[in-house]
């Protein structure tokens, strides 16, 4: 479980977030949902625990990421950060072999076809789906993913979100950011929409 | 293959020169026959192998550190921190040019230099490429006019030979010379081997590294260390030698991928190959004249890396 406790977040003076609490099951999908530049990716990042809240506490399963190393916690939760950049011409296997084991996932997103391309030569969209087939890769019990169905076409999200079904029900915790004109969230079990 | 054609081309570098070697093989196989070979030849061309390796993993270290293809020890302020560093050992007099001295104090003038970079870049929060590299220009010509100004002021003699060290030669260096600088690039090459892996992850952009379990200000540290140790050895030893620091990386990169850790033999491999060819055309291309080998290494390796670019170029995404 996730426990947002009274968080406040200050970004070039400016309260993103404030005073706010909140409780993210275990085994489940949250959704996190709303326009841009409403905070959603700072509440991610700070459950990731890429900085510090300035007020509040964040903990998963009693654990506080900003005082986890960063070995420990790539064993605790991954991320699918929005528009992944990649500079180097990996490939897209040797990019989720990074993270982990590659063939199910490879198979689970149908990245078969472009396996063996460099990422530098990705559209928008495959390069998103590498970005998520790598957080699942690493195989934690808390996933994060920022916006992964923006860019992807209607077979590819019904791919991505049955994908997460599964993984929640082999008991991970999956926060997923999406943007507010997403209209159809049936496949959440929770769905924030107002965290200020 | 490399390693063949290093062997191969580090014989016939060793076997010309202005003067003739009678009997080239049999001196070749007992050490210590012949004074041209062995104590002229062979620790010049083995300085020249050194340090391309020492430039091209130090190269490979500034562009995964600040994940920059523009990134090299030139661009950062490690070479003239190094240059710095020495020149200033010299005129104090407690060391003297090419002496181990001169490496320690070359070494710590790396060292300096870039931390300089990497701290005034990371000033105003996270640490961006492009802070690193403007504000790695500007502390590479801040040293590089301390330099001069160091330089300008010491008794003629001492101006002399730093003047002709800063310029790039190996024709220097003896078998004295060659053990501190083996001790650097050792040094050096095994922390940037260790840490190949994380300099993948690295290329994903700080947070992403991050998200993989990078602990990120300790990775850029240690590639730090090892840029100064390699740079500062190289450039204390022999002086400024351009374009291998930016060029071998590249190359090896257009030919064997983005790996980090293949990366870090690959640069050495290929930079001591365009030293050592580099050194050998610049002694032996105007007898009884020697050029500096800065306009040789660039004559060698520009062409190369242009070809590379302008045939395959998607192993750096540049746009």
């Amino acid at each position: 479980m996730i426990t947002i406790d009274e968080i406040t977040i200050v970004r070039d003076g400016r309260e993103i977030i404030y005073d706010y609490s909140e409780q993210i099951p275990a085994g489940s999908i949250t959704v996190i949902v709303g326009p841009n530049g409403c905070g959603k990716s700072t509440l991610l990042a700070a459950i990731a625990g890429d900085f510090a809240p300035d007020k509040g506490v964040i903990t998963i399963d009693d654990l506080h990421p900003i005082l986890t190393s960063p070995q420990e916690l790539s064993r605790i939760r991954a991320m699918a950060v929005q528009n992944q950049s990649f500079t180097l011409g990996f490939t897209v296997r040797q990019i989720i072999e990074m993270a982990g084991e590659a063939d199910q996932v490879i198979e689970q997103l149908a990245l078969g076809e472009i396996a063996d391309r460099l990422v530098t030569t990705l559209s928008g969209g495959e390069a998103q789906r590498v970005a998520i087939a790598q957080a699942i890769a690493q195989n934690t019990p808390v996933l994060l993913l920022d916006e992964p169905l923006a860019a992807q076409d209607v077979y590819s999200r019904g791919r991505i979100i049955q994908l997460l079904k599964e993984l929640a029900e082999e008991g991970k915790t999956i926060v997923v950011i999406v943007h507010s004109s997403e209209s159809e969230l049936s496949w959440a079990d929770k769905v924030i929409k107002q965290f200020h | 293959m490399p390693i063949v054609l290093l062997i191969l081309a580090a014989v016939g570098a060793i076997s010309v020169g202005s003067s003739q070697i009678n009997g080239f093989w049999s001196v070749l196989f007992n050490p210590g026959s012949n004074e041209i070979v062995w104590q002229i030849r062979f620790p010049r061309v083995m300085a020249a192998l050194i340090v391309g390796a020492a430039l091209g993993i130090a190269g490979l270290m500034a562009q995964g550190a600040c994940n920059n293809a523009l990134a090299e020890p030139a661009i950062l302020g490690t070479a003239a921190g190094a240059s710095f560093g020495a020149v200033i050992g010299i005129a104090t007099g407690l060391v003297q040019v090419g002496s181990l001295g001169a490496l320690a104090w070359g070494t710590a003038g790396a060292l300096l230099a870039t931390s300089i970079t990497f701290r005034l870049a990371a000033l105003r929060g996270a640490l961006s490429s492009f802070n690193l590299i403007i504000v790695g220009i500007a502390v590479s010509a801040i040293f590089t006019s301390l330099v001069g100004i160091t330089s300008a002021v010491l008794n003629r003699a001492d101006a002399r030979s730093i003047s002709f060290w800063s310029l790039g030669s190996l024709a220097l260096v003896t078998n004295e010379n060659l053990v501190g600088i083996i001790f650097t690039t050792l040094a050096g090459g095994v922390i940037a081997w260790s840490i190949a892996p994380k300099l993948d992850r690295l290329s994903l952009g700080d947070q992403s590294a991050f998200h993989l379990g990078v602990n990120v200000p300790r990775v850029r540290f240690l590639a730090l260390i090892s840029l100064s140790l390699l740079a500062g050895g190289a450039v204390s030893t022999v002086g400024v030698i351009a374009f291998i620091g930016l060029a071998a990386p590249h190359i090896a990169r257009f030919i064997y991928g983005p790996s980090h850790r293949g990366l870090t033999l690959h640069s050495a491999l290929i930079g001591a190959l365009i030293v050592l060819v580099a050194d050998t055309l610049s002694r032996t291309i105007a007898q009884p004249n020697e050029l500096a080998i800065g306009l040789a290494t660039a004559l060698i390796g520009a062409p190369i890396l242009i070809a590379l670019v302008t045939v395959k170029n998607n192993v750096w995404r540049t746009q």
